[in-house]
């Protein structure tokens, strides 16, 4: 086993480790807030260390580039998402929760 | 190295098969929304990390087309349930 | 270790889509279905069948979950929705199964209908039977498919089949999606699109959908060029385009009246058209039916690939706007004309 694939090793293990996170944190968090604070901050962190653990294993520039972009094009995509699910549900529970508080659209 | 990479696998398929109880209990449709989010993630993980293990990177385009799709189902149903309520600014 | 990954995801597979089917609301069986599209696009990845592992990524789950949840809206009106759903979110988490994404689907767990399962279970025996017994390894047509690129104009066993060898059938895929359309806009009472400038003001989804969209025209056409050398092609580079028609038409621009009628129209048919243009042509030439001249074979089938890519992703983006705005509440505005 070579240096790099002791490293790709450890770097998908931390990956790993934070996708373990993000699924207890879906599971076991009280709320949807925080279930969505926990999901989609470990899986994007844990996708980017996998994407480089793959990449050092592959050893191939032009994956190792495309890796990359999508991690990316990852992060943007569902940071967006994130956020759009947050604003669903808080104008979804805004109705009788908090119906006093209009926010500003 | 390979028999590491076919264990990742494993595990991330097992940590979908978790956030399917979150799809199964809800309770809200944004909690559910949530798990696709999750799939959409973490199949991009399974699919980069098999297509490593076959040694495909075809796969690679499948991942990235997986995780569009993902995305643009939570922004659907976004703009969908709260199409009759947001002000409808310049709609005339 | 890797038959471990294999059985589980044969597990999950056949566990999701009998979920699916008897989930007691209509917002788990959506999710569901998309949960059981990741597993299905991982049982093809598996299998090392990256074409159809896409395909399945991107129509099966992707583009099918989209407008399974533009239909989830009209099964429960939206009041109920936001109320119960609130409730739901208030309790943190305790009952609330009753909102809008969880209508009931039926009124109690019916029986299992136990014939049509019997008639099911006949079938799947029969066709194991045979598959396991009939099917010849790594015979059939591979060998012919592969002895027969080098004359078919593209490198990609599949492209070939699909656009070379079979290009008959492709060609009907693409009237299907065309005849699918104009089967909704005659069912739709020939509604029209509402014009409506940029309407929605979303401080985020309006810049990011500038910034995916470009991003998304560019997967779209990789996998399109992609397709001459590797799994790709049309019909993947279409759902592509057509997400980001959707994500467009979703952010608030004006995707269905920004170009006139007749563009539109012309977009629609382009596909189909010349597709069936150009077999008729290669025929008065003396060949076949979509026989291509075999210098131009690489060009011709780049040609219709973009067509029909077009065509199928404007008639998905025509198809799901179309739903959107013949269910939205502001239907009523004045429709252009």
């Amino acid at each position: 086993m070579s240096v790099a694939d002791v490293i790709a090793i450890v770097l998908i293990s931390a990956g790993c480790f934070f996708f373990l996170a993000g699924t207890v944190g879906l599971l076991r968090l009280p709320d949807l807030f925080s279930r969505l604070h926990a999901l989609t901050k470990a899986d994007n962190l844990g996708l980017g260390l996998v994407a480089a653990g793959m990449a050092i294993y592959m050893a191939n520039p032009w994956a190792a580039l495309k890796l990359f972009f999508i991690w990316i094009f990852t992060l943007l995509a569902s940071s967006t998402a994130c956020y759009l699910i947050s604003r669903f549900a808080r104008e979804q529970a805004g109705v009788t929760a908090n119906s006093g508080k209009e926010d500003e659209r | 190295m390979l028999w590491f990479l076919h264990l990742v696998v494993l595990f991330l398929l097992l940590t979908v098969c978790a956030g399917l109880v979150r799809v199964w209990r809800g309770p809200t449709l944004a909690d559910r929304l949530l798990t696709t989010q999750l799939f959409g993630t973490t199949g991009m993980a399974i699919l980069i990390v098999l297509s490593g293990a076959l040694g495909e990177p075809t796969l690679l385009n499948v991942a990235i087309t997986f995780n569009v799709l993902a995305v643009l189902l939570v922004v659907c149903l976004v703009r969908v349930w709260t199409a009759g309520k947001a002000p409808k600014g310049g709609a005339s | 270790m890797s038959v471990w990954i294999d059985i589980l995801l044969a597990t999950l597979s056949v566990a999701l889509a009998v979920r699916c089917l008897t989930a007691p609301t209509l917002a788990q069986c959506v999710f569901l279905f998309f949960a059981f599209g990741l597993t299905l696009a991982l049982a093809w990845a598996r299998l090392g069948a990256v074409d159809v592992a896409i395909a399945e990524a991107a129509i099966g789950a992707g583009f099918l979950g989209v407008l399974l949840i533009d239909a989830l809206r009209d099964f429960a009106p939206a009041k109920e929705a936001t109320v119960e759903d609130a409730e739901g979110y208030a309790a943190g988490g305790s009952a609330a199964e009753g909102s809008a994404a969880g209508v009931p689907l039926r009124a109690g767990r019916a029986a299992l209908p136990l014939l049509p399962l019997a008639i099911a279970a006949v079938v799947f025996v029969l066709l194991t039977a045979e598959a396991v017994l009939n099917v010849r390894d790594g015979g059939g047509l591979t060998e012919l498919a592969q002895e027969n690129l080098a004359r078919s104009g593209v490198d990609h066993p599949v492209t070939a089949v699909l656009l070379n060898y079979r290009s008959y059938d492709t060609w009907l895929e693409v009237g299907v999606v065309l005849i699918a359309l104009l089967a909704i806009f005659a069912v739709g009472n020939g509604g029209t699109f509402a014009r409506r400038d940029h309407v929605t003001h979303d401080p985020v989804l309006e810049p990011v959908s500038r910034i995916l969209a470009p991003v998304l025209f560019l997967i779209g056409g990789f996998l399109l060029f992609l397709g001459k050398y590797e799994p790709g092609g049309a019909f993947q580079a279409a759902v592509l385009w057509g997400a980001m028609g959707i994500l467009l038409y979703l952010a608030g621009w004006p995707v269905m009246t920004c170009l006139p009628r007749v563009w539109w129209q012309v977009l629609l048919t382009a596909g189909f058209g010349v597709f069936m243009l150009l077999g008729l042509a290669f025929m008065s030439g003396g060949g076949a039916w979509f026989e291509y001249p075999l210098a131009h074979a690489g060009n011709l089938i780049l040609l219709i690939e973009t067509l029909a890519a077009l065509s199928i992703a404007a008639a998905l983006t025509a198809i799901f706007a179309f739903f959107h705005e013949m269910h939205a509440p502001d239907a009523t505005e004045t429709p252009e004309k």
